[in-house]
């Protein structure tokens, strides 16, 4: 059973003044239960904007999207945003109860676990401007995580954090995605990051298109030192080669 | 580059370095409190020499006697009372109309489109209008004092309000969206979060403006209270007596905002301070 099915999505923002921008023209996929998908591509090709029709904060023009539960009952979702994204004036664990259905203490040490997953245990009193942006963006995955969402949403969570941060929680991440196995729909344009974290890679081009769409057959937990890993990463990477000469996407009248 | 520079160091101090290199007497003169005590002094002295200059400024000695008398005639509490009664109804209604029309107004842009003009209308009417308009209403009693204290204060609190409830900040909002946080939960820890400081600052504006306008309304309408005292001795050309009232109803208002709304205000900004 697909968790996720988007069929003929479109998307046209209205730039005022009979000027409009096509940013997602006609995609179509499904996503079944426990996989990690990436969505790669360049910048401004619409991946966020994927990611915000799929979540119901952007509305689309055109296509259908619907979400099944495992549970019955209204799909529940996990979104780490681009940026943290927490309430300033509540602590840590404020912050992750703030998201939970329900606030029994069953819910409080879970919301707890996750927290000691991205190592964090001991900032739980904290507010959010008392912790670095690292650490602000791992309170933003713990509290996805610890909604047990049937879908979790992520766009380019690590693309603000430095090198050696963004590695040790890629590798967290594959640790929690490996015991929890939810189904994952990840955003990024770091093509080396999507093959190292996904079991399949779809690739958008400008103007909203995709590009291609590959399946990523390697055993877990993989690690970036790991020589098949960097082998078929330069083969993707030589794959996606053309896409260099498109240019970014251009309003069209 | 071809021109030679003179290498120039400079050089950050550390807060202990500071602390230590500062000696305590300029520690002191440069402190808030004594920023605070200089205003005070040169106020006093102003006074003073005003009162010198011009004989119808009466100075600080003779309007502390006009006080003591005032005190000592059993004036002072029942028309203080009188008035605080008046001011406390007028801006209690104030503030929570003005919440709940200031959140209805940031959160609907149709609300927006119909309360701006007359909000904006509200704002712009001195508080010695509506004394005079309520006077001529409702006659000498509490209601003219209450409704125009109501009056001028509510659209100070309603315009604060809406603008923090409009500038909550929409990656929030989309954040509670995706994860369906229900509605009462969301205000309660997004939305008044967020407008605190809007809310204070426009109660702030409603009680100085409320203050003015109880004031203006027992001046004009005569039923007794701070207004009406301070009249009274106005009218009777009796400046020590006039200046004795204007000084406890400044003082009020002073002790009121310095001691009370800011620390209530400081209180809930601890989230800030803590970083
Ligand atoms: N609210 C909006 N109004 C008009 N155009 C928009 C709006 N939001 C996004 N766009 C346009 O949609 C296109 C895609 O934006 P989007 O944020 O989805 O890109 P992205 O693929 O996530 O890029 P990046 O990798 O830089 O985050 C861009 O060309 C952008 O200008
Ligand atoms: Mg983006």
């Amino acid at each position: 059973m697909a968790v996720l099915t988007v069929q003929n999505l479109s998307k046209t923002f209205n730039l005022g003044t009979a000027r409009e921008s096509r940013v997602l023209d006609d995609i179509s996929f499904e996503v079944k239960g426990q996989t990690f998908v990436s969505i790669v591509g360049p910048s401004g090709c619409g991946k966020s904007t994927l990611l915000n029709i799929i979540s119901g904060v952007e509305e689309h023009t055109s296509g259908d999207i619907s979400l099944t539960s495992d549970a019955g009952g209204p799909a529940r979702m996990g979104y780490v945003f681009q940026d943290p994204r927490l309430l300033p004036w509540r602590s840590v664990m404020q912050n992750m109860m703030y998201v939970q259905d329900d606030q029994s203490p069953a819910t409080v040490s879970r919301a707890k676990e996750y927290l000691d997953m991205v190592g964090l245990a001991k900032n739980a009193d904290f507010f959010p401007g008392q912790l670095s942006g690292g650490m602000q963006q791992r309170v933003g995955i713990a509290r996805a995580f610890a909604v047990e969402p049937d879908l979790l949403l992520m766009d380019e969570p690590f693309s603000h954090l430095d090198a050696i941060t963004a590695r040790g929680l890629r590798e967290q991440l594959q640790d929690i995605w490996a015991q929890s196995k939810k189904t994952v729909v990840f955003v990024t344009h770091d093509v080396v990051e999507a093959v190292e974290l996904s079991d399949r890679i779809i690739v958008l081009q400008p103007g909203g298109l995709i590009y291609e769409d590959i399946t990523i057959d390697l055993p877990r937990p993989r690690r970036q030192t790991d020589k098949n890993v960097a082998t078929l990463q330069a083969e993707v990477l030589a794959r996606l080669e053309k896409l260099k000469a498109m240019s970014v996407a251009e309003p069209v009248a | 580059m071809t021109t030679m520079q003179r290498s120039a160091v400079t050089k950050r101090r550390s807060t202990t370095e500071i602390e230590q290199s500062t000696p305590e007497w300029q520690k002191r003169l440069t402190s808030e409190t004594a920023a605070r005590v200089t205003a005070l002094l040169a106020f006093v002295v102003i006074w003073v020499v005003m009162s010198w200059l011009f004989s119808r400024v009466p100075g600080p000695v003779e309007v502390g006697e006009r006080l003591v008398d005032e005190f000592s005639r059993g004036e002072v509490f029942g028309n203080f009372g009188m008035t605080l009664y008046r001011f406390f109804i007028g801006v209690g209604l104030a503030t929570v109309v003005g919440i709940a029309v200031g959140v209805v107004m940031g959160l609907s842009q149709l609300s927006r489109a119909f309360l701006e003009s007359p909000v904006l209308v509200g704002l712009s009417i001195p508080a010695i209008i509506w004394s005079f308009l309520t006077v001529m209403w409702f006659g000498f009693g509490d209601m003219s004092p209450i409704i125009t204290t109501f009056l001028t204060a509510v659209p100070f609190v309603v315009i604060n309000v809406a603008q923090g409830v409009r500038g909550v900040s929409r990656d929030l909002r989309d954040m509670s969206e995706t994860y369906n946080v229900p509605f009462g939960r969301r205000v309660r820890h997004l939305v008044l979060p967020a407008v605190t400081g809007y809310v204070a600052a426009g109660v702030r504006f409603a009680i100085i403006m409320g203050w003015n306008g109880v004031l203006l309304a027992e001046w004009f309408g005569g039923g007794g209270g701070v207004g009406y005292r301070a009249r009274f001795w106005y009218d009777a050309n009796r400046y020590g007596g006039f200046a004795a009232w204007v000084v406890l109803f400044v003082g009020f208002i002073v002790i009121l905002d310095r001691f009370v709304l800011d620390r209530a205000i400081q209180r809930s900004f601890r989230w800030r301070d803590s970083r």
